[in-house]
């Protein structure tokens, strides 16, 4: 096998295990507020969107593309390769030692690219992954372990040989970037070309933010969240008068509120409602954009 | 809108920001001004080094001899058809002249290369007792079963060292003549055979067993020589500090190669008149054919090279580092002209806002 036994073992139970945790527990792609203010949010779980045979996929796909890299960038490098003294450094144990760290950076690189709410616990879990496996990487690598159990601990030295040439490093950086620029290009490419709507108010939330003093230009986004609280609770009577009467609406905006009109009252069931709401939505933002 | 309830619940949960989501964090979002100057950045920074590294490999001077045998390339042939189907083959020689235009830059390092020898092959690569060679007295004679079919000798003696990779040890040897002047003699040019190993390998995870009077041939007394070895272990060299487990040759041999194609350091040139390099003129290296190769189709060669900062040579990691530095430039732009095109829509939206 390509990787020491012992780092298998780990892999799972130590260098990886946290970082996922710490995701799952305290991720927020919006604040709760918006959570209520936008329920359309919770649509993209209710219809699966979000992990499908098609996600997998691409995931699977993800998984290959980076053990490529990982395997064949030192591959490659490793082919006559001489250390900085002219001693060897090709040999098998080294080559697990570089593919290894290069592993666990890449995997926790792309744990923090995929978290979006950096509490404190989540900063620990993930740099301390890292901290973790170097620090057992260089315990199971040294003399004193070695003298110990001889023949569990085999690589003795490594960590410390290997680790400390320059061009193993270089390795590692150029595997790390080589498996994760192309996630960052796509995901950044998505964003602009095809934003989910949690995209388009987490940058919403940035800009209200960032503009908190002019809260004085604020009718627009009242209008808004009208809007959409008009249709979240069809089952009771909600502002539908209110919105139909015109009295809080800009008279150059006419069809958005028609279409609200159409949707109040056609209602045939709860979900039918959202679904059509949700739509009317999606196409009344896509309104707005042509309209300007 | 928040839900507060006016008494508590027994089962409501507690209003901390622990357990509310409520913790002060950093949100990140992956917008333009992170993203385009992270990738030219970082493409511009590849690019560089990957020049860096470029010039930097094909700086190092190599010159290779392949003395396999193979009929026509070199006056080894000798040596291999003599060696064919006998184990162990005959001691034979031969030599290799070559002839240096300019000074070779030094210091040198000599090398000898294996090619389509599978040292990472499972079976082999754990065909070795590490306690044995780590000089423990009770693993001495009680080699682990992996070790098998090199545990036991036939005569039913625990082999020491055990296992296939120590084994298959290589055992050619090669010695460098340096001609003064045309037509004149040949002096032999040092070679430091010492250091070749890792340091960590040398002083601790290969020990000789503890001394039997002062004698290492007893302290190995019981065991047995690996069938292919023409001395035991304990004979390996002359010298105290390089013989047993602890001979430089042996213990970098058993530092077992990830690559079919692999070089080990055989030596080091930087004694005596040779500390500047290898000066110009004429030179013959006398090869000791031990190692039969070419039953598998493997090849050897011996290697003259000098070593730069990154090591030795070897185009590849320039290479790649220039075409992902060039991907990220190519990406950047590609991202680039994205935003830029779609600019317009997002000012759009924020305009409404």
């Amino acid at each position: 096998t390509v990787y020491d036994q012992w780092f298998i073992t780990l892999f799972n139970i130590i260098y990886t295990s946290l970082p996922v945790l710490a995701m799952g527990i305290f991720d927020q792609d919006v604040n709760a507020q918006s959570g209520m203010d936008y329920p359309q949010l919770y649509e993209p779980g209710q219809l699966n969107l979000l992990f499908n045979k098609r996600e997998f996929f691409i995931c699977m796909l993800h998984g290959i593309y980076t053990s490529l890299v990982l395997f064949f960038i030192p591959y490659g490098a490793f082919y006559n390769l001489a250390g900085e003294d002219g001693g060897h450094i090709d040999d098998y144990q080294s080559f697990a030692v570089t593919i290894a760290t290069s592993l666990i950076i890449v995997v926790s690189v792309q744990i923090a690219l995929d978290t979006s709410y950096w509490t404190v616990i989540n900063h620990v879990f993930i740099w301390g992954s890292i901290a973790i496996y170097f620090s057992i990487l260089f315990t199971m690598h040294s003399n004193g372990i070695f003298g110990i159990f001889p023949r569990q601990f085999p690589f003795v030295g490594n960590a410390r040989h290997s680790l400390t040439q320059k061009c193993i490093w270089l390795i590692i950086l150029l595997t790390t970037v080589a498996s994760v620029m192309p996630v960052v290009a796509v995901r950044f490419l998505k964003v602009d070309l095809f934003p989910t709507l949690s995209d388009q108010i987490r940058q919403r939330q940035k800009a209200q933010k960032k503009s908190r003093p002019l809260r004085s230009r604020r009718p627009q986004t009242r209008r808004s969240s009208s809007r959409r609280s008009g249709y979240a609770f069809a089952h009771q009577e909600g502002y539908g008068e209110l919105i139909t009467s015109g009295k809080n609406m800009r008279a150059k905006n006419p069809p958005p509120t028609s279409g609200l009109e159409k949707t109040v009252y056609n209602s045939t069931g709860w979900i039918e409602n959202l679904c059509k709401k949700t739509t009317d939505t999606m196409s009344n933002f896509s309104q707005d954009k042509t309209v300007k | 809108m928040t839900w507060s309830a006016t008494a508590r619940g027994a089962q409501q949960p507690d209003n901390t920001a622990f357990t509310q989501q409520r913790l002060p964090a950093w949100q990140p979002l992956l917008s333009a001004s992170i993203a385009l100057p992270l990738f030219f950045c970082a493409g511009l920074a590849f690019i560089g080094l990957g020049l860096g590294l470029y010039y930097s490999s094909n700086g190092i001077k190599e010159l290779e001899f392949d003395y396999t045998g193979y009929p026509g390339t070199s006056n080894c042939t000798v040596c291999a058809e003599a060696g064919q189907g006998r184990a162990p083959p005959p001691r034979c020689s031969c030599a290799w002249y070559f002839t240096l235009p300019e000074l070779f830059q030094g210091p040198v390092y000599l090398y000898y290369e294996l090619t389509n020898y599978y040292q990472n092959n499972r079976r082999y690569g754990v065909s070795r007792d590490d306690s044995q060679l780590s000089g423990m007295a009770s693993a001495l004679r009680h080699p682990v079963n992996e070790c098998a079919p090199y545990q036991f000798s036939s005569a039913g003696l625990p082999i020491a060292p055990c296992g296939a990779i120590a084994n298959s040890l290589f055992n050619d040897s090669f010695s460098l003549w340096h001609q003064r002047g045309p037509g004149g003699s040949y002096v032999e040019v040092p070679l430091d055979r010492t250091g070749i190993a890792w340091w960590t390998d040398y002083h601790v995870k290969f020990r000789n067993p503890p001394l039997v009077n002062g004698s290492l041939a007893l302290a190995f007394r019981g065991t047995a020589p690996p069938p292919n070895w023409h001395r035991p272990v304990y004979a390996l060299s002359p010298d105290i500090n390089n013989t047993g487990f602890i001979n430089q040759d042996f213990v970098v041999w058993m530092r077992t190669a990830a690559l079919p194609t692999f070089r080990k350091l055989y030596a080091r040139i930087r004694q005596g008149n040779y500390t500047a390099g290898l000066p110009r003129g004429s030179y013959r290296v006398d090869i000791t054919y031990n190692y039969p190769v070419r039953a598998f189709g493997g090849q050897k060669r011996i290697i003259f090279s000098s070593i730069s900062w990154m090591g030795g040579k070897n185009p590849f990691l320039g290479i790649a580092y220039l075409v992902v530095g060039s991907l990220c430039i190519l990406m950047g732009f590609v991202m680039l002209v994205v935003y830029i095109r779609f600019q317009d829509q997002h000012d759009e939206d924020e305009d409404e806002e």
